[in-house]
């Protein structure tokens, strides 16, 4: 993983872990789905814009739609994030 | 002038179905269930529809008018995602089963979920042009789930139900705070009923619009407002609920991104201001157009109305539309709302077993949109009926007949 995408990776798994209260943080990897790591449809959205938030980027909603593991999460953030 | 709401009821139909009972039958992920914040659902018969749910739901309102008061009902608009027919709107039914006077305007309007909302501010421009002085009008959203994918994780939540509201200029239940309105549309292809017995979509995706929706409408009102608050200029919130744990989510979202709140913070005031819209909705499950309507009946019975409070509400309709307004509620509606019993309703429901429901659902299948000829037959569900429905007063569909629907009084 190259340093930027580690960067946004990390602020993800930080709300991974904000938002599903008591999930080891050991278990969040770029390969899961936020569903396996047991988020409902609101958690996954919340993870997507509090994430977008950290990173101060203004990301349509819909464009975060469809993103079906942290990896395509985080490809997302990173073309908005411009790197 | 004053304009709102004078009188409201809701139907939530005859039979009941248990949520976690269901989600063990479909052997569906139980974490689920907790977060859908719903114990039952309310299951309509093959002999009721959204005309009955509609009469049904409005009768008590129209029996409590004097005839003078019942002859200046003069616009009967029904908002519905489950309608019978492309031309002939519910309304010319409900307006005959009501037995209404004919000075009087009938349409049905629909946009998903928001169908309930655009018939109500329609009948409040009617009533507030003053171009007819002390007119009336009845709006109802009524509406059925269509559960055509058993299994699914939307299953749980389609609900049969309807709220009628009696809109005029003495409004003792909700005083619309006329102008104060934010709303928000666009086209978004999120949930939709494309053929008369497909209920479809995405349901990430109209989680997403609805935020969406909430966020920008309440801007739009908080821009129309001066020195309007989320948190300050609200007693109350009542949001169209799909599932409760759907509005708990979307409240939390909205205060942490105006007042950064933390989980607890979201969690009290959660508890505070919208829990209590939400008694009725986790009883009856999702019932579309009239599902913030159904809110804010629980609202009015469960808060604390002894001074004026002031309630927000947020209604949404998928493909999509949203609207942030909002209301004063009094005393004086405690005292309107207290004949109608709508707990009691909802507790003499009669419960069913999986293999009722099951049954229901597929005698329900056989009532296709678009028959010619049809007599109902009780046989399948005669038990159910009986205890469920006979004797009770209440309007039920005999049969269609050259497309012609003919009802009934149980």
């Amino acid at each position: 993983m190259d340093p930027e995408t580690q960067r946004i990776f990390e602020v993800v798994k930080a709300n991974v872990v904000k938002v599903l209260t008591g999930l080891d943080p050991a278990l969040v990897t770029i390969e899961r789905s936020l569903t396996e790591l047991g988020a409902n449809s609101v958690d996954r959205v919340e993870v997507v814009m509090y994430s977008a938030e950290d990173l101060g980027l203004d990301v349509p909603r819909a464009e975060l739609h469809g993103a079906r593991n942290l990896a395509d999460l985080v490809a997302v953030l990173r073309r908005h994030a411009g790197a | 002038m004053r304009v709102g709401i004078e009188a409201i009821n809701f139907y939530g139909g005859a039979t009941v179905l248990d949520i976690r009972s269901l989600f063990e039958a479909r052997q569906l992920d139980l974490r689920r269930f907790d977060n859908l914040m719903l114990q039952r659902k309310s299951v309509a018969l093959p002999c009721e529809d959204p005309v009955t749910f509609a009469v049904n739901a409005a009768r008590p309102l129209v029996e409590a008018l004097t005839p003078a008061e019942r002859a200046r009902i003069e616009l009967v608009v029904c908002g519905s995602e489950s309608g019978i027919d492309f031309g002939k709107s519910l309304s010319t039914y409900v307006h005959h089963y009501l037995g209404l006077g004919r000075t009087c305007r009938l349409f049905e309007v629909k946009q998903a979920c928001y169908g309930g909302t655009a018939a109500l501010q329609t009948a409040v421009g009617f009533i507030a042009s003053q171009a007819s002085p002390g007119a009336k009008a009845l709006v109802i959203g009524t509406d059925i789930g269509r559960a055509t994918i058993r299994g699914s994780y939307v299953e749980p939540s389609q609900g049969a139900g309807a709220v009628a509201m009696l809109v005029g200029q003495d409004p003792a239940v909700l005083e619309l705070d006329f102008g104060a309105n934010g709303y928000h549309g666009y086209e978004v292809m999120d949930t939709c009923r494309p053929a008369a017995d497909v209920e479809t979509g995405d349901s990430d995706l109209s989680l997403i619009a609805y935020l969406d929706c909430l966020e920008h409408s309440f801007a739009e009102y908080a821009r129309r407002v001066e020195g309007a608050d989320f948190v300050d200029t609200f007693d109350y919130l009542a949001f169209h609920t799909p599932f409760p744990g759907m509005v708990k989510g979307a409240h939390r979202m909205l205060l942490r991104k105006l007042k950064g709140a933390s989980p607890a913070v979201a969690e009290a005031d959660f508890n505070r201001r919208v829990a209590p819209s939400l008694r009725y909705c986790q009883e009856v499950g999702n019932i579309y157009s009239a599902t913030v309507y159904l809110a804010l009946c629980g609202l009015l019975d469960g808060a604390d109305l002894s001074v004026p409070r002031r309630i927000g509400l947020f209604s949404y309709g998928s493909g999509c539309c949203g609207e942030f307004f909002s209301g004063v509620a009094g005393p004086e509606a405690r005292a309107r709302l207290g004949a109608l019993r709508k707990a009691e309703h909802l507790a003499q429901r009669i419960p069913l077993t999986l293999p009722q429901y099951e049954q229901l659902i597929d005698a329900g299948l056989e009532w296709v949109f678009g028959i010619q000829d049809k007599e109902v037959d009780l046989t399948p569900y005669r038990d159910l009926y009986d205890r469920a429905l006979a004797g009770r007063g209440l309007l039920v569909l005999r049969r269609i007949r050259g497309y012609h629907r003919e009802y009934d009084w149980s």
